[in-house]
């Protein structure tokens, strides 16, 4: 009887565990409605790299954590202070450059937010986020 | 049989036992906040409705834009409090949605997602923010347009160009309220470049829009003759 009554505990305790633990995967580090970045508008760390001069690079963050330290020749280039500072990166864009912009950290929006106005205001072309943000960068050094 | 039944209460009565005790009074919170704001703030109302306390081990933001600052570290039970979270609006546009997540102690619910939503105010589109010209190419003016919002008409526009090497002419439909702008370089036999400033008549607030006449490309590099 004492069997039956245990095996009967486990069962529900199985029960309620199958949907606790989907939506535990399932909502993991994010919010449902974050759509996702096409993969044709990332670039990893090995690959911004391998473009070496022909990249330019967009730090997405904000001024406290540019002037902290950034990535050799990023210029500055934030939502806070859009206005004021996208004509100082578009006096130094060059349109034969790939444009690699980045943040911090992969559940950060600002180099999505940063890449899509460059593509939709300024109207340029190859314009990609850097995969795994500052972060990546700093462990591939 | 009264294993069955105890079994089947225990299953019903464990879980509400077990159920979070921090209610929120709401997850989710909408602002809309004016064109002179700089910040947008939401506040995040929940009270302690078990019978043991909770703590707060961590609240993180989803954005660098976002703070997050709870009133204390331990809610006791049948307590209230908030959690403020502050948006920077800076230079943002359109609608921004940002998380704040909070971690407690509570066995049944260790973390919940609260979301800020903002929806801002866009005064002007400016279409391109870059106009460009090659060096050599014939100075023709080119033209960008400027849309006032629908909320925050604009009847003139204070256009200039800081360089000399551009000239600019605005002109308004008065149809549909936008403005274009030609700007045409001096010349373009050598680079050079602008940053255009644009006021809307009796607002603080300056926009720009950059004019540039572009180096030559780099030449293909040559390869040295071999005999």
């Amino acid at each position: 009887m004492k069997s039956a009554l245990l095996r009967q505990i486990i069962l529900l305790a199985a029960a309620a565990l199958v949907p606790a633990i989907g939506e535990m995967i399932y909502f993991r580090d994010r919010v449902s409605w974050h759509s996702a970045i096409p993969a044709s508008e990332l670039v990893t760390v090995e690959q911004a790299r391998a473009w070496g001069d022909g990249a330019m690079w967009v730090d997405a963050r904000p001024d406290e954590d540019f002037a902290r330290d950034h990535v050799p020749g990023a210029i500055l280039l934030n939502e806070d202070r859009w206005n004021e500072l996208l004509p100082q990166f578009l006096t130094a864009w060059s349109p034969e450059k790939k444009v690699i912009v980045y943040c911090s950290a992969q559940s950060c929006n600002a180099a999505r937010e940063v890449a899509k106005r460059l593509r939709d205001e300024a109207q340029l072309k190859n314009v990609f986020v850097l995969e795994g943000g500052w972060e990546e960068w700093l462990k591939k050094k | 049989m009264k294993n069955r039944i105890l079994v089947f209460t225990l299953s019903i009565w464990l879980p509400l036992v077990a159920r979070a005790e921090l209610k929120w009074e709401q997850s989710q919170v909408e602002l809309h906040p004016g064109a002179a704001d700089k910040e947008a703030v939401g506040h995040f109302k929940y009270q302690n409705a078990g019978d043991k306390p909770i703590h707060f081990r961590s609240v993180h933001s989803s954005c660098g834009c976002t703070t997050a600052q709870t009133q204390k570290d331990q809610v006791l039970p049948g307590d209230k409090g908030e959690i403020t979270a502050t948006f920077k609006i800076g230079d943002r546009t359109g609608t921004q949605v940002k998380t704040v997540t909070v971690e407690t102690d509570d066995p049944a619910h260790p973390s919940t997602v609260l979301t800020l939503k903002a929806v801002l105010p866009e005064l002007l589109q400016i279409q391109p923010a870059l106009i460009t010209w090659n060096t050599g190419e014939t100075p023709q003016p080119k033209t960008i347009v400027v849309r006032p919002s629908k909320d925050f008409p604009v009847k003139e526009l204070k256009v200039s160009s800081p360089s000399p090497e551009f000239t600019t002419k605005v002109a308004r439909d008065s149809g549909s309220g936008e403005f274009k702008i030609d700007v045409t370089p001096k010349n373009t036999t050598h680079p050079s470049a602008t940053a255009l400033t644009i006021q809307p008549e009796g607002s603080p607030k300056i926009f720009y829009a950059t004019a540039r006449v572009m180096p030559a490309p780099p030449s293909p590099a040559t390869t040295p003759a071999t005999h």
